[in-house]
């Protein structure tokens, strides 16, 4: 085969290279083609896209590359017809399709894919390695379309992949379901059908579907969806959608510039779909989309009447066939898209639906259903929230509704939704841009997973006075010599603050304030639980007192309300506070940064995202010993090495060693360990010696007393309250000789603490080399 | 009847002193098996305990409770304690966990000896 046959275009409607985004995806299902055995009915792999993704362009596209591979794996693709049709018609398109491609494949003449051909023809055409079973299959059809049951003939359509004999090249079917709904009326439960054929016929398949309505079909048809592999298919993201819009942008030869493409990319919400079909209408009309107005004026001309609206209203009349309670409908989702309640949601009962589009309780029901499977409404059984939807939808409905209930004039109508457009595109753009900025904010936090930073990053008048005005990279340096740090909480759900507090959207964007739940310390206790309230402030001059007291108040009050227990809260002023807001801060005990500081935390958490990958750093040694045997003394002994290599005192030495032995023995006695093994690791820094020594199995009780607090600083000092006095606090009585492993360890050496596992326990200590 | 425990700790007596030998690694196992050795020594009327340390590199926290166990039982018995031959890892430690205060170190065993036993008395006898 050579390199033109190999990029051949059979069923792609876009060249291969000009394919944006879903690289991952596509390799995932040839890879699935190809590896999935034969007779293995967990072979499947279900793509569950939300409503926008666009699917059908990833299959073609992964046919394209089955085909031109021309191996012993034939691919087929299928699309449910979108227009109307029933169960029957649908089926035997398949059987169609199926033969078909199945032989346009073996003779590979990628032309016959699209030629249209009878059952008849397609006998003629095939192979003579094929032509034995699909004239069987042909004399086979044709007495059971003469038969009067309908589902029988559905079923044998459908099975024909699994009619190819197991010495022939095995069909690789995928399946797009996304109009699947389309045929929920059917005397024959079709949905079903299609689900049992592919998994029965033991061959590897894709079946792609709306995310809310595989699951169910799977269910209906008793069958266990959860064993299969699953793609899961959302709108293209940014990046991607920006290069699918430059890449049709070049192929449609249409103008777009950098604003209008970031403009497209937040208006048209990464649909692959709205994305082609806008700049396919910009081509037909020779529009250049160079700027927003060019950019609006079309995309209303698309949702008033164009591939946008046929789409809508193709949507639509899949919900409902009857053009009367279309128009119940539209009037209805209008109203609600554009409710002005005060909690922002959309949300009425079913009672109210029900009472509004005056039909049969089932009826409103199958409605409702098609609705949310298409997540235009959340309908929970009880109440509906009509909020859902992309926006282009909203302005569909509410054209639609102007122009059919209103009986505006379209002129007006068009006029209207282009101002409200073009209104809309500049902030759009301007909130996508600041949401870029917050969502770095909730990302941050994210990112604390129990890094330690200096704690002059949150404090700005510490940092201000030693760092104001001083040379980026001599402050990033003297901040990685900072010896005074702070542990990070490990965070696991970070919100928006409006989610607590809906008031503070007038004093916030949904993002600038988040709220972030963590665990601080070693284990996941109520002692350790801790909500950290954090708020970007807009300032352009250094916060004043007012306007931090002001948030404080804030954030305190929604923790009061919402029973925070511990708190921490994080303002952030672009340029910092001024000198009594900084009193204010810290008499509140409230951290407070600039946006400089706010970025040299970013940078310095980015680098230590990945613990994991310290794993092939040169200075850092692992070893694992099983418990008992003594083999302390090993890790003793590598540890001595270790120091004597890196100029450690002898006296020094000695401290780690015993220290070593001593975390040993309390990874061994305490934590019932499944596979009884110390895992060690000793990395060797500049200035000192970091020895981590973990092991599974349960948190001692000697630790959970203290709620995993200890975090011993050197000097004898521990923040958990402990003082190094030896005698006193070792003591001598009988009763009090155990346990001493890790007091002795918090004196001998530096830093001592317990690090977040989600089992067992993980010992850090940290000796400084003193030369 | 049972077999007697072995100790499987070198030890000898002169006169009144039972000199007891710690293993290269005192822990709790052959912290054990001092204290069986030393209880056996008090019990067959020893009055001074001698545990000579020349042998031992490591010393971890679970003997020194058993080393100060030990300790107690001499001196309800009103018997003395010297530790000989002691490293310096092992004396730091001993220090932090207030040993030190309860025994007399001594230099090396005969040093030890000498301490508390004319030296024409001596009379060695191995375990």
């Amino acid at each position: 085969m050579n390199a033109t046959e190999e990029m051949r275009q059979v069923l792609g409607r876009v060249k291969r290279e000009e394919f944006a985004g879903r690289a991952a995806e596509l390799q995932r299902i040839v890879s699935h083609a190809a590896s999935s055995k034969l007779g293995d009915r967990d072979g499947g792999l279900l793509i569950l896209l939300a409503p926008l993704a666009g699917v059908s362009e990833l299959l073609r596209q992964a046919y394209d590359q089955i085909y031109n591979r021309q191996g012993d794996i034939v691919p087929v693709y299928f699309a449910l017809p979108q227009t109307e049709t029933t169960a029957v018609s649908a089926a035997i398109e398949f059987l169609n399709t199926f033969l078909l491609q199945y032989i346009a494949c073996r003779r590979n003449e990628p032309s016959l894919a699209h030629a249209s051909l009878t059952l008849n023809d397609l006998v003629k055409l095939a192979p003579v390695a094929d032509v034995d079973w699909v004239e069987e299959l042909v004399t086979n059809y044709n007495q059971q379309r003469f038969g009067d049951d309908d589902r029988a003939l559905v079923r044998f359509c459908l099975s024909a992949p699994s009619r190819v004999p197991s010495h022939c090249a095995r069909p690789f079917v995928m399946f797009d379901a996304v109009q699947l709904s389309g045929y929920d009326d059917e005397s024959v439960p079709f949905a079903t059908e299609i689900v049992r054929a592919l998994v029965f016929s033991d061959l590897p398949f894709v079946f792609a579907g709306l995310r809310r309505e595989v699951a169910d079909t799977f269910d209906r048809a008793g069958l266990n969806a959860r064993s299969l592999e699953v793609i899961q298919l959302n709108p293209l993201d940014e990046e991607d959608a920006g290069t699918l819009i430059r890449s049709a942008a070049r192929r449609l030869a249409v103008s777009v510039n950098d604003e209008t493409r970031d403009l497209l990319v937040q208006q048209l919400e990464g649909s692959p779909l709205f994305i082609t079909a806008l700049l396919q209408s910009a081509r037909a009309k020779h529009v250049s989309l160079d700027s927003y107005l060019a950019c609006e004026r079309l995309y209303v001309e698309e949702v008033m009447g164009g591939q946008l609206s046929r789409y809508f209203a193709a949507t639509l009349e899949r919900v409902t066939a009857d053009p009367e309670t279309r128009r119940a409908l539209v009037r209805l989702l209008s109203e609600s898209a554009t409710s002005k309640s005060s909690s922002g949601m959309k949300t009425a009962s079913f009672e109210t639906w029900f009472r509004r589009l005056e039909l049969e309780a089932v009826e409103v029901e199958k409605i409702l259903h098609r609705l949310h499977i298409q997540e235009l409404v959340n309908w929970d059984g009880d109440t509906v929230n009509a909020n859902g939807g992309p926006e282009a939808w909203k302005d569909y409905l509410r054209s639609r509704f102007r122009l059919d209930a209103l009986r505006e004039p379209r002129a007006l109508v068009f006029a209207d939704l282009m101002a409200a457009a073009l209104k809309r595109a500049p902030e759009r753009v301007a909130r996508h841009y600041r949401q870029g900025a917050h969502l770095l904010l909730r990302e941050l936090i994210s990112r604390f997973n129990s890094q330690r930073v200096p704690s002059r990053l949150f404090n700005y008048s510490d940092f201000a006075g030693l760092y104001k005005g001083a040379d980026p990279a001599e402050v990033a340096a003297q901040l990685d010599a900072d010896t005074k740090l702070i542990k990070l909480p490990q965070v696991f759900h970070t919100t928006s603050g409006v989610s607590f507090n809906p008031e503070l959207r007038q004093f916030a964007d949904e993002d600038s304030c988040v709220v972030a739940h963590a665990f601080e310390g070693a284990t996941y206790s109520d002692a350790n639980e801790i909500v950290w309230l954090v708020a970007k402030i807009e300032s352009k001059l250094e916060a004043s007192a007012q306007l931090t007291e002001q948030w404080l108040d804030r954030l305190e009050a929604m923790a009061r309300r919402r029973a925070f227990v511990r708190t921490q809260i994080w303002l952030i002023a672009n340029e910092g506070f001024d000198s009594e807001a900084g009193s204010l801060l810290r008499k509140r005990g409230a951290y407070g940064s600039s946006q400089q500081q706010f970025q040299l935390l970013s940078a310095r958490l980015s680098e230590g995202e990945d613990p994991a990958s310290h794993s092939g750093d040169p200075a850092e040694f692992v070893l694992v010993l099983p418990m008992g045997s003594d083999s302390e003394l090993l890790a003793a002994n590598t540890v001595e090495q270790l120091a004597r290599r890196a100029q450690f005192s002898p006296e020094a030495i000695n401290q780690i060693k015993t220290a070593i032995v001593e975390a040993c023995i309390n990874a061994s006695e305490h934590s019932l360990s499944p596979d009884r093994k110390i895992y060690q690791r000793f990395r060797v820094e500049d200035d000192k010696l970091v020895i981590t020594i973990a092991s599974r199995g349960i948190v001692p009780a000697n630790i959970e007393s203290r709620n995993g607090a200890i975090s011993h600083t050197g000097s004898g000092e521990t923040t958990d309250g402990l003082v190094g006095d030896v005698s006193d606090e070792f003591g001598n009585a009988a009763e009090q000789r155990r346990g001493w492993g890790l007091k002795l360890i918090q004196t001998l050496m530096d830093e001592v603490e317990f690090e977040r596992v989600d089992e067992g326990t993980s010992l850090r200590m940290v000796k400084y080399l003193r030369k | 009847m049972s077999e007697p425990l072995t100790s499987n700790v070198r030890s000898h007596i002169v006169g009144t002193t039972a000199v007891v030998y710690a293993s290269d690694y005192l822990n709790k196992l052959t912290g054990e098996r001092i204290e069986r050795e030393c209880k056996k020594q008090l019990d067959s009327g020893c009055r001074t305990l001698v545990i000579d340390f020349s042998d031992t590199g490591i010393v971890n926290s679970i003997a020194v409770s058993i080393l100060l166990g030990i300790i107690d039982i001499a001196e309800k018995r009103e018997a003395r304690v010297v530790f000989s031959d002691v490293n310096d890892q092992t004396i730091q430690l001993f220090e932090m966990l207030g040993v030190i205060k309860h025994v007399v170190l001594a230099k090396d065993e005969q040093e030890a000896l000498n301490l508390f036993t004319p030296p024409t008395q001596t009379q060695a006898m191995s375990h």
